[in-house]
């Protein structure tokens, strides 16, 4: 249940996304938003760790400096995510990076349809299936894969590079598979398929 | 997975019928002619439940049938509910979790139920580990390759290992662990004449080097030509000791050899003759003893392995105290040693950080299931591992209707009877205040395609010590059927506007009124007033009596703290029990509708309630839990 927020707390996009303008959005032009998304106050969403094209192989220190060489590739994308996805207050979404052929770089972040994330998660994964959902306090580490359905449990650490299967239940730290969802998980309105209503609560 | 407040759990029938039930049995063997009547199922509960009290969420039974809805499936055949427990589950393809690759069956128990690929998890943390290369400057991705783990940062380093290329890892480990000799293991140099008994990796296996070997004077049976080598590890150590003890039993079983021959017993012998032989020759020795042409003046006697060819393995006497003095020395510590969880998934000779090895990954199945009454399937999900659509789902929500809540909003001028300091706001469910009465509204929407008729019991007064009083404004009602929704979509446009949309600050909710209605949905109000937890007894026992929460609320917000620090050294019974606090409601629900059973018609006629040529009147009943929130202390 999302708290209610004031009037005039967010702003409604064309495609009807509802940011809220306490939100930190870096880099705007690499952030793509399926429509009907909510991004709560205080949430980081990190478009400007985007992946400097092949020109930067070269020079690896640009990503130092990330914000300079955005005007450059413009059409490369940080961040992807879905419709109904619902970011939560402080959340933080980053890019996933690694070494790549000695070059520290960025990969893009896809957040399928139907995304839950948590208060204050931090998401570093390459890709984050439909109907995820991610507890509060989360970690998702670096190039981590959630398939579709995948339930991280409150305060779970994600290592990095792990895949969570479809319909798993991970949790601890290090996070490990410790149950399945039921097989009515994502039902529209029960457990897991309530995206529909959060868009609805959120004025 | 505890889920927040407010929740709705369903308790599955099957809890209420005992194990050595007859008439259960019996309705189970029935049930695949589909010769039962199948209409009394419901009426069944509903006799017990009468004949029992209301069933109480805080019953220790009642932990293992209340199950959050979507983990429940529904049987069409049996028309009932069926909770994890009440179903079989067939393995449909197993796969591992990390690369996501299918495993064939028959390969499965011969990997060991772990992936053959590159998936590993780290021994230390169990966080899957990645494939490194040691250069990273390089560029060209040469080099030797390690497993790192991006977690704890361990890395086989750590032991020792690097790999020379970086696929089929699990083949390259296999090999360095049973193959002591390996160039890459640089710690140790490991004579080859007498094989260490353990893996190469343990450290104290220099120690075991140095072990005579046990009955070196015992010369090597020569009719055994199979095992020229003898086993190094343990897997090696333990198939040698089955086929010994196979034969002992094949040898021991076939023939009145002499037990004492150990060369004669070691022949593999003719495999027909010792089936025959069990169904002839034993079982007359058995019966008459001496009866049989090959008698035998005493019955054999199976020995036990005695020499490492046979995959005995005896530690020196020294190993034990070695392991000791390592424990106690200053490079080991705390640290490295192995804890329990790591040493459990570990050969059992790992004892410390440096015996850890890499483990592959652990597969997971995919499974359909099966009503375990009637044997119909219940789920049965796509075989590819990636894929999470099923071919068959019949899952509980789409049967029994969802029950949502949420607390209503009073507007503070309108209610009366509430008091008007801080009702406009929504209540904290996580600690409402004891006997301060906040309505909520239960929405039930319907998955049928079928209207449905609902009635809806609790008792006036929640079971248990926390007494909270609990009444449903309206307990009878429809929802309409899950019809197409541009059915609603017409409706709306022509009804000029939705009551619901309007607003619900105008509403006051009523006594045998819905609160709300939609297409398959329909909301009513439900009154609850929180009881008094045991701590607050004393002082809140006046205000049960009589409704007048202002002057209660008042007594017992002054008293709380007093009195819940007197409760817990007074008196265990005054104290409050783990979660007694929490406001289960238990909701008996009972829905009727005329289905369309043109499926499968002879259902039809088994029921024997059809009302027309197709409609054959069903209902369903069951407990339902609603965890309205926790009563503040």
């Amino acid at each position: 249940m999302p708290p209610k927020a004031a009037k005039g707390e967010y702003i409604e996009t064309d495609t009807g996304n509802k940011i809220s303008r306490r939100s930190q959005i870096h880099g705007t032009q690499h952030i793509i938003l399926g429509g009907k998304s909510i991004i709560q106050a205080d949430a980081v969403i990190r478009g400007d760790l985007f992946r400097t094209s092949s020109s930067s192989a070269s020079t690896p220190d640009s990503k130092s400096d990330p914000k300079a060489a955005a005007g450059g590739a413009g059409n490369s994308i940080a961040i992807t995510i879905g419709r109904y996805s619902y970011i939560s207050r402080s959340a933080i979404l980053r890019p996933p990076s690694r070494l790549h052929r000695g070059v520290h770089s960025y990969f893009p972040l896809k957040i399928g349809d139907h995304v839950f994330v948590g208060e204050r998660s931090v998401v570093e994964a390459a890709s984050v299936g439909n109907h995820v959902h991610i507890g509060k306090d989360a970690v998702i580490g670096s190039m981590a894969i959630l398939k579709e359905f995948a339930y991280v449990l409150d305060g779970a650490v994600v290592p990095a590079g792990m895949v969570v299967p479809s319909w798993c239940v991970v949790g601890g730290a290090p996070a490990r598979i410790v149950g399945e969802v039921g097989e009515g998980y994502g039902v529209e309105g029960a457990e897991g398929g309530m995206a529909r209503e959060r868009y609805r609560m959120v004025r | 997975m505890s889920r927040p407040f407010p929740y709705a759990y369903i308790s599955c029938p099957c809890a209420n019928t005992p194990a050595p039930d007859p008439s259960r049995k019996r309705r189970s063997r029935e049930s695949p002619q589909k010769a039962s009547p199948e209409k009394p199922r419901p009426e069944l509960q509903l006799d017990d439940e009468e004949d029992e009290q209301t069933f109480d969420p805080r019953a220790p039974r009642s932990n293992f049938s209340l199950y959050p809805p979507e983990q429940l499936l529904y049987c069409e055949d049996c028309h009932q509910i069926k909770c994890p427990r009440c179903i079989t589950e067939e393995i449909l393809c197993w796969y591992c979790p990390n690369c996501l690759f299918e495993t064939p069956s028959s390969m499965v128990r011969s990997e060991g139920n772990r992936c053959a690929r590159n998936c590993f998890n780290c021994p230390a943390c169990t966080a899957p580990l990645s494939v490194t290369t040691l250069e990273n400057r390089g560029g060209d991705q040469s080099g030797p390759w390690v497993l790192s783990c991006g977690y704890c940062m361990w890395t086989t380093l750590d032991i020792g290992i690097k790999f020379d290329k970086p696929t089929n890892i699990r083949a390259q480990l296999a090999k360095m662990t049973t193959e002591p000799s390996m160039p890459a293991i640089h710690t140790r140099q490991v004579s080859k004449t007498f094989g260490d008994l353990k893996s190469p990796l343990s450290m104290y296996s220099s120690i075991d080097d140095q072990l005579p070997p046990v009955d070196g004077s015992r010369p090597d049976n020569e009719d055994q030509p199979s095992d020229t080598s003898i086993p190094r590890t343990r897997n090696a150590r333990f198939a040698a000791l089955k086929t010994f003890y196979k034969d002992q039993v094949a040898a021991t079983t076939t023939s009145g050899v002499d037990p004492g021959d150990f060369g004669a017993s070691f022949s593999s012998p003719n495999t027909l003759h010792r089936i025959m032989s069990i169904y002839t020759a034993t079982r007359i020795t058995a019966l008459y003893g001496n009866g049989n042409k090959k008698a035998r003046n005493r019955p054999p006697v199976m020995r036990e392995a005695v020499s490492a060819n046979e995959g005995l393995a005896l530690p020196k006497p020294s190993s034990e105290t070695a392991i000791i003095q390592r424990m106690a020395s200053d490079d080991c510590g705390w640290d490295g040693l192995a804890s329990l969880e790591q040493r459990a998934f570990q050969s059992p000779d790992a004892r410390f950080v440096e015996d850890l090895l890499p483990l592959p990954s652990l597969l997971r199945t995919k499974r359909s299931k099966r009503c375990k009454s009637c044997k119909h399937i219940l789920v049965k999900p796509e075989f590819k591992p990636s894929s999470t659509r099923y071919r068959i789902r019949l899952i509980a929500l789409s049967y029994i209707p969802l029950a949502t809540m949420r607390p209503l909003i009073l507007p503070p001028t309108t209610s009366a009877s509430l008091p008007s300091l801080s009702s406009a706001a929504a209540p904290n469910l996580d600690a409402l205040t004891p006997q301060r009465p906040i309505q909520l509204l239960l929405t039930l929407k319907n998955h049928m395609f079928d209207p449905v008729r609902i009635t809806l019991a609790t008792p006036s007064v929640t079971p248990g010590r926390v007494a909270s009083k609990v009444t449903i404004l309206c307990p009878q009602f429809d929802i309409g059927a899950n019809s197409d929704v541009w059915d609603e979509a017409l409706q709306s446009a022509t009804a000029p506007d939705r009551s619901s949309r309007t607003s619900p600050y105008e509403k006051v909710a009523e006594a045998g009124k819905v609160w709300d209605k939609g297409r398959n949905w329909t909301t009513v109000v439900l009154e609850v007033v929180p009881g008094s937890l045991p701590g607050l007894k004393l002082k809140a026992y006046k205000g049960v009596g009589d409704d007048d929460n202002d002057d209660d609320d008042d007594d017992s917000d002054e008293n709380e703290g007093a009195l819940d620090w007197s409760g817990k050294s007074k008196d265990p019974a005054q104290q409050i029990q783990p979660d007694e606090d929490v406001l289960d409601i238990p909701v008996f629900v009972r829905m009727e509708w005329n289905s369309d059973s043109q499926i499968d018609p002879e259902e039809g006629i088994g029921s024997g309630k059809g009302l027309g040529g197709d409609s054959v009147k069903r209902e369903l009943a069951y407990w339902m839990v609603l965890g309205v929130g926790r009563i503040e202390s």
